[in-house]
């Protein structure tokens, strides 16, 4: 078995040394600085890119913010007819749509990108260029978006762009292409942000972090990044199924070609579900963060969160059906649903009473961020209760699309997640500015938002009970809502009114106020072991961590670091370093080098950004050149920027610890990012294999009779090609790894014809029966699942050939090849998919026929 | 192993000894009885779209089918739950504080989370058969 990592075994640090302590200050401060100038946009840090994704998700915040209160005006009087009835739908529409996915989804990914590598005394994350890659598709993507409304074609279908409304171009116009396109490149950036964080906290915890030590905030990072990898890729695949259907007409919603809308419905929830806990948990692990601070005590039960954590990210994916209770599926499935929505409330209570307990056996600190939280706390607590109630069918059924449904998801949403965050905002403002927030100032704002709150959305539980349905633009006097709707408003304004005093309360420039105290409000966590006034790169030197709370219970510690007598105390060669480690018990592996400012990921995301905003205006060729541009400036980041062959195969880490400068296979951490990704990937195409036996559930003539199946023959000569030009691949990686440069390159750039030449054999299969996609819901998903076979081998003929040209260029060689070895990971992925295609379309076919 | 940057830091562990955590066995335990709930419920979400789509309104056969299908998948946590206990040194406690930094330590966190999810999947599964038993048809 292995060896432990004994303290005693690691030789006591050099005596500290003023001149040499000072030479490794300003070596690592030139390896970690930001660039000057205008030419900060090009950093990648995650100091500088959590700040901005933060503040930029505030920014939609606002924006959503100012649409929720236009709403609200609009029905502050029966009869109004302010707005009007088009522009009111895509205020609703367009608030739902910026609230979910450019606030609350990329709120998590910011605060987790700022703070989670100090958490785990890292000095950044595992891939900080695609931290950068991420904000800049996110912005980008959100501008779109958003300022569609100021052109007037905003999408106005709702937020869950219902199908057939959606799918229509009679009734829905532009809108529709803008939500699902930008939302669709939107998503990459959360998923790339979920790889991330996931290798992130799985290899970058400080040596000795095991798993049972390490801090709340990580586990519900992990479990939450795990959740976008599974929730987020259903609906990708739905938007996909959606705007073919918008943009070539091919038969997928469209009830009298064979299409199902229940299907969109089935595909969103699936997405949105999970998105609610999405939301939720990493913001009450904010709670679970700055309780035990003020509690002066270790979480109670910490064990018991991280159970709840996982329990609630399981159960949390089979309420899907909850918010399609009145569609008219069978009573015995949405007593499924109705069953698990109960379940759920079991694992969300634990982690409430845990955080009751821990502050029932401690003097819990009065504070500003505790307000926040106790706040949060009493909101949510009243939305899961009424959340239990609307999980019951009958009563659903009662309130289903009434206000009183809006009423209750903002008690979820804001006690579940703005309130936390909110906390979390004034408790890690000392952190991220190293000044004080005005603490009255902040009180104010609370109150004015709890209070405001409660008048906004508690009238609203009556509204929705008296009748009033959701995304009404107006009502009439003898409605009876009158009055209950005025107060809504107020409420609203005065809870924007305290949002706006916090926002500049955190915006008030405090240039010339003093620093904070280094850890000012005595916290056990990593993270405040930050130098006041903060430095570039974060840790002086990482540490050996064997407590859950090192500040509390390993003393000395912060010392330590700060004299440089821990790992990587220096960037001798000029590198950004990290030290990864391993999964179970963060024992030291290699050293990993990422990369520094780069304008390269700019590009990549401004052209990225591009394919998708043109596709909207189906300016194909214009689209299709940006696309290539996108390719040109990932290669070029890709080619200069990782799996660099080190100087030195190994280096002193400190403290008599040498690690390797390389790592390949499962080892590195862009192994695992691209095993994290292409499981994100296979739950996009499982997305589309739900659809198939949706369909085959819901309709008599799915698959059809046997003369309109694609061709046997083809179908399996294509699945030869496919098997064929993957072992090819992998005969590549053996290949190289015994020395034979050529042959590897022979083989690597030889699969692609054979891959395209199976791909041409699956279309020709289904050219040859007559298959059109526009005529029926079994063509088209036929074609979609050869589509999706081509849109996997494009990226793998460009990687084929990239890997190749690293070999000829013998940066990809016989002793490091994890190129290599991370393309074959895609390939064995990519063999994956092509066998369940090949099963749904000549398998499942044939053996529904002999039945 | 073949190449010097293959190998792991000699202080560590063997030479060329990665950590795995298949191998291990250690975390999947994790989430094993989780997804016996997930597989649970999708297969008990199908069995009665399917049955009620293509069959006919009586749920008598599926409610056998999804109760079977329960005590298959509690046995299998049944035995998830032995193994968190006797393997990992898991334990039922509420104040936890397995803070031990070794691999016992985290051993014994993983098994007692574990031993909670198997607990908490349970409880799930039977939430899911309920329906069954209340509903007579589709």
């Amino acid at each position: 078995m292995t060896q432990e990592i004994d303290l005693s075994k690691l030789p006591p640090p050099a005596p500290y040394d003023e001149a040499r302590d000072k030479a490794q200050r300003s070596r690592l401060a030139k390896a970690w600085q930001g660039p000057p100038g205008w030419k900060i946009v090009s950093a990648v840090n995650n100091s500088f890119i959590g700040k901005w994704y933060l503040l930029t998700s505030f920014a939609f915040f606002v924006f959503a913010g100012i649409l929720a209160l236009m709403i609200r005006v609009q029905l502050a009087a029966p009869n109004n007819d302010l707005f009007g009835q088009q522009l009111y739908n895509q205020l609703f529409t367009l608030h739902g749509t910026a609230m979910m996915f450019l606030f609350a989804v990329p709120i998590f990914e910011a605060v987790a990108i700022l703070v989670l590598p100090e958490i785990l005394g890292a000095r950044d994350l595992p891939f900080p260029r695609l931290s950068a890659f991420g904000y800049w598709c996110f912005l980008i993507g959100g501008v779109f978006v958003c300022g569609s409304i100021l052109f007037g074609v905003a999408p106005d279908g709702g937020w869950f762009m219902y199908t057939p409304l959606s799918s229509n171009e009679e009734y829905s116009g532009l809108g529709a292409d803008i939500w699902l396109l930008g939302l669709s490149f939107i998503e990459v950036s959360s998923i790339a942000a979920a790889v991330e964080l996931i290798v992130g906290v799985l290899k970058c915890r400080p040596p000795g972090m095991r798993l049972n030590l390490m801090p709340l905030y990580c586990w519900y990072v992990l479990v939450v990044a795990g959740m976008i990898l599974f929730a987020f890729p259903p609906l990708i695949a739905g938007d996909l199924l959606l705007e073919m259907e918008r943009a070539f007409g091919w038969a997928f919603f469209d009830v009298d070609r064979g299409g199902d809308p229940l299907l969109w419905q089935h595909l969103f929830w699936i997405f949105g579900h999970p998105e609610v806990y999405i939301i939720f948990l990493p913001s009450i692990a904010l709670i679970a963060t700055m309780l035990p601070t003020f509690a002066g005590r270790p979480m109670v039960g910490h064990s018991w969160i991280v159970l709840s954590a996982i329990g609630v990210a399981f159960l949390s994916f089979g309420l899907w059906v909850h918010h399609m209770f009145t569609t008219g599926l069978p009573e015995i499935s949405l007593g499924f649903f109705s069953a698990a929505s109960e379940a759920v409330a079991v694992p969300t209570g634990i982690q409430i009473f845990c955080f009751i307990a821990t502050m029932l056996v401690s003097k819990v600190r009065p504070s500003v961020p505790m307000l926040f939280a106790g706040g949060a706390l009493a909101i949510f607590v009243f939305g899961g209760l009424t959340g239990v109630m609307v999980a019951l069918v009958p009563f659903d059924w009662q309130a289903h699309d009434s206000y009183f449904v809006v009423a209750h998801l903002h008690y979820t949403l804001i006690g579940g997640m703005l309130f936390p965050l909110m906390a979390g905002v004034c408790y890690w403002y000392p952190f991220v500015t190293q000044k004080a927030m005005n603490a009255r100032a902040s009180r104010w704002a609370f109150w004015l938002m709890f209070g405001g709150f409660n008048l906004a959305f508690l009238p609203m539980h009556w509204t929705g009970i008296m009748g009033m349905p959701r995304r009404v633009w107006t009502y009439d006097l003898t409605d009876g809502w009158a009055v209950l709707n005025m107060v809504s408003t107020v409420g609203a304004f005065v809870f924007a009114t305290g949002f706006a005093v916090l926002a500049i309360n955190v915006l008030w420039p405090r240039g010339k106020a003093p620093f904070v105290a280094r850890n000012l409000w005595n916290a056990g966590t990593m993270e405040w072991a930050a130098e006041v006034p903060g430095k570039p790169w974060g840790v002086r030197s990482i540490p050996y961590i064997h407590t859950r709370y090192p500040l509390w219970e390993q003393p000395g510690l912060v010392d330590g670091i700060d004299r440089g007598e821990w790992f990587l105390p220096d960037a001798a060669e000029g590198k950004r370093e990290l030290i990864v480690t391993d999964i179970l018990d963060a024992r030291p592996l290699h050293v990993q080098r990422v990369g520094g400012p780069t304008f390269l990921t700019l590009g990549s995301a401004f052209c990225l950004g591009a394919v998708f905003i043109l596709a909207t205006y189906h300016l194909w060729a214009l689209a299709l050149a940006f696309g290539a541009g996108f390719v040109g400036f990932t290669l070029w980041w890709l080619w200069t920027g990782t799996s660099e062959i080190p100087e030195r195969p190994h280096k002193d880490a400190g403290r008599g610890l040498t690690l390797p400068t390389y790592a390949q296979g499962n080892r590195s951490p862009g192994w695992w990012a691209v095993f994290i990704t292409m499981t994100g990937d296979m739950t996009a195409f499982m997305g589309l294999v739900f659809s198939y036996f949706f369909y085959w559930t819901a309709l008599p003539d799915f698959p059809p009779a046997a003369s309109q199946l694609p061709a046997f023959g083809g179908l399996l000569a294509g699945l030869a090609a496919l098997i064929a030009a993957w072992l090819m691949t992998v005969a590549a990686r053996s290949l190289l790894g015994q020395g034979a440069r050529r042959a590897a390159m022979a083989l690597l750039v030889g699969s692609v014809p054979v891959a395209a030449a199976g791909l041409g054999g699956w279309a020709w299969a289904a050219w040859a029966v007559g298959l059109d996609p526009t005529s029926h819901s079994f063509d088209a998903m036929v074609w979609m699942l050869i589509l999706w076979m081509g849109l996997h081998l494009i990226p793998n003929a460009i990687m084929q050939i990239y890997v190749a040209a690293r070999i000829w260029a013998d940066i990809c060689n016989p002793e490091y090849r994890a190129d290599l070895m991370n393309l074959t990971l895609f390939g064995h992925f990519l063999a994956l998919t092509a066998i369940v295609i090949f099963a749904l379309l000549a398998v499942f076919p044939l053996m529904m026929g002999a039945a | 192993m073949r190449y010097e940057s293959d190998k792991q830091p000699s202080r560590f562990g063997p030479p060329g000894y990665a950590p795995r955590v298949i191998d291990q066995g250690s975390v999947w335990i994790m989430v094993a009885a989780p997804t016996l709930w997930a597989l649970h419920f999708v297969a008990s979400y199908v069995v009665a779209a399917v049955w009620c789509a293509r069959i006919g309104p009586s749920l008598t056969e599926p409610r056998w089918i999804i109760a079977g299908m329960a005590v298959v998948c509690v046995a299998l946590i049944v035995w998830l739950a032995t193994q968190a206990v006797r393997r990992y040194g898991g334990v039922f406690v509420i104040f936890e504080e397995i803070t031990e930094s070794s691999e016992r330590g985290r051993d014994k966190f993983i098994g007692h989370v574990s031993l909670l999810l198997c607990i908490l999947s349970g409880v799930a599964i039977a939430f899911t058969v309920i329906p069954g038993f209340v509903f007579g048809s589709c």
